[in-house]
């Protein structure tokens, strides 16, 4: 008996999810689109979670979890449907208040990061910026711009190393690539012709707080370092190897390279000025708004690199994407965890 | 036995009212009303009073914004009375606009691209788009729900930092310690300050 609920619960499933993917999930879905099969796969989570709850509701306390241990594969095995809304029309959208997973970040040391905050902060309105804005009304943008493009050829060590690192091969020969055509065609990197249409090497940024991340090493805890910002325990490691990685340390007598540094810290800021006070304009508590501006962008660089690492294989693109979204859901909760109880 | 069928039909006579509607396409619609935007601000005959005025009633259309506040506020949205909540809307609105009008007024016909779109779950979806400037590109995300038979935005995410979480960061550090009353005379008061 329980068989045949389970196999009426499966038809209905598999008809409704037919008749929807006709209509809706279609519509939201461009079908030649590789990512749009990549999340064409939570939805079947989704449905699994959502067809165990209508499961135990139907079947009452008589029997307990069988409908769902037969419901679950069935409906994975499913194939044929793109597994339909019905999950998630079912759900009461209005509950859903964690559609995405909450990234945090631990702070312990708040009192600490608080302070830091403040002298950084202070640091960029009373020193830093007026530099920077008197720097540029004398300096035209270009110039700026090529500056700012030679600092940054110069740090082609970091992700080189960490394309290597990231066993991102075809990104490391790309990096290469552009570090050559730049230095030798760009004038030493004053300019970027790698990004340009013709040979159209885009940039990329890999460093090594988001390497640690790809092989599963958390956050820590969130830091503030004087001058530098935020960054938190794995992150700092980055700090250190980027100062070995970074060709201007080793610049002689050790003034003229904190010099270069500042100088190269001026020019990038000329380029970016109001970004940090519109950041600040918005925000209800500065120090938080920056805190969880910090985490997330980490997070989705991380989750980035971990796209990266296994190209899909086309017969098992549905299933392993699927997999690797909802560890990419869980993740998060389960980092989140031990820091919840850090703080108790 | 019985209850078993009738749970069943139930499941089946719901599903098959909802409404088959035939959805309009996510995509679209956030670019039908980015392109809108892009049109007033590009409009040289207007003030920037009217500017603005077109703007708040474009943002009213195009978003949700009580989901946009309910998820802001995540769990503590349930801790304001039903008439906080409605003073909270409109006064999250202001913040917001405050913070972003100069951004989106300085708008100076960058290439606006729109990637792609992808479904989240049965009514939400992501449109991805980049705003493509001299120096850089800015990625823009806009996660939209499905509300009425419209697709209205409920999240912006830009640089990958969704506007959502990083309020509801906020928003919870200071709700642990204060009241939903003292967090809606914060705004107030950053609202004013600006005003001043």
């Amino acid at each position: 008996m329980k068989r045949l609920s389970a196999l009426c619960l499966i038809f209905t499933f598999l008809a409704l999810g037919w008749a929807q993917s006709a209509s809706g999930a279609q519509a939201a879905g461009a079908a030649d689109d590789p990512p749009a099969t990549l999340v064409a796969a939570p939805e079947s989570s989704g449905t699994i979670g959502k067809s165990a709850e209508a499961g135990t509701g139907t079947s009452g306390t008589g029997i307990p979890d069988k409908p769902e241990t037969i419901v679950v594969p069935g409906d994975d095995a499913g194939e044929t449907a793109p597994a339909g809304d019905i999950g998630a029309e079912g759900e009461d959208p209005g509950e859903g208040e964690y559609g995405e997973p909450a990234i945090t970040i631990a702070d312990p040391l708040e009192g600490y990061n608080r302070v830091m905050f403040q002298f950084n902060d202070k640091l960029y309105f009373w020193v830093l910026k007026p530099v920077a804005q008197g720097y540029r009304e004398i300096v035209p943008e270009a110039p700026r711009v090529s500056v700012n493009n030679f600092f940054t050829n110069l740090a082609f060590p970091i992700r080189f190393l960490n394309n290597l690192l990231q066993a991102d091969f075809s990104g490391a020969v790309a990096e290469a690539g552009r570090f050559v055509v730049n230095t030798v065609w760009g004038i030493g990197g004053l300019m970027d012709p790698a990004s340009s249409k013709q040979l159209d090497l885009p940039k990329h940024d890999p460093d090594l707080g988001q390497t640690l991340g790809m092989y599963g090493v958390g956050q820590g805890f969130y830091f503030i370092w004087p001058f530098l910002g935020p960054s938190s325990a794995r992150d700092s490691l980055q700090v250190v190897s980027d100062y070995f990685l970074y060709p201007v340390s080793y610049i002689n007598p050790w003034y003229a390279s904190t010099g270069t540094r500042v100088y190269q810290e001026v020019n990038r800021t000329s380029l970016t000025i109001g970004d940090y006070e519109s950041l600040k304009e918005a925000a209800i508590d500065p120090y938080v708004a920056l805190r969880d501006a910090y985490a997330q962008y980490r997070q989705k660089k991380v989750e980035a690199a971990k796209g990266n690492l296994e190209p899909p294989k086309p017969g098992t693109l549905r299933i392993g994407q699927a997999q690797r979204q909802l560890s990419l859901l869980q993740e998060p909760t389960q980092q989140e965890s031990p820091n919840e109880k850090e703080k108790r | 036995m019985k209850r078993i069928v009738i749970g069943l039909c139930a499941v089946l006579l719901i599903a098959l009212c909802l409404p088959a509607y035939s959805a309009p396409d996510p995509m679209d619609t956030v670019k039908s009303y980015i392109s809108q935007g892009m049109e007033i601000v590009g409009n040289k005959g207007l003030s920037r009073d009217a500017k603005i005025k077109k703007i708040e009633a474009l943002y009213e259309k195009m978003v949700d914004e009580e989901e946009l506040a309910r998820r802001s506020l995540g769990r503590y949205w349930k801790s304001l009375t039903p008439a906080q909540q409605k003073e909270f809307i409109p006064l999250f609105r202001r913040v917001l606009e405050n913070a972003y009008i100069d951004k989106i007024l300085s708008y100076n016909n960058e290439k606006i691209v729109f990637s792609k779109q992808s479904r989240t779950s049965g009514n939400m979806a992501e449109v991805n788009s980049k705003v493509i400037m001299a120096s850089k590109e800015i990625p823009i995300t806009y996660r939209v729900i499905m509300k009425h038979g419209d697709w209205k935005v409920y999240d912006f995410v830009i640089e990958n930092i969704s506007l959502v979480q990083n309020y509801r960061s906020q928003f919870n550090a200071i709700l642990a310690k204060e009241t939903p009353a003292q967090l809606i005379e914060t705004l107030k008061k950053k609202i004013s300050r600006k005003q001043a």
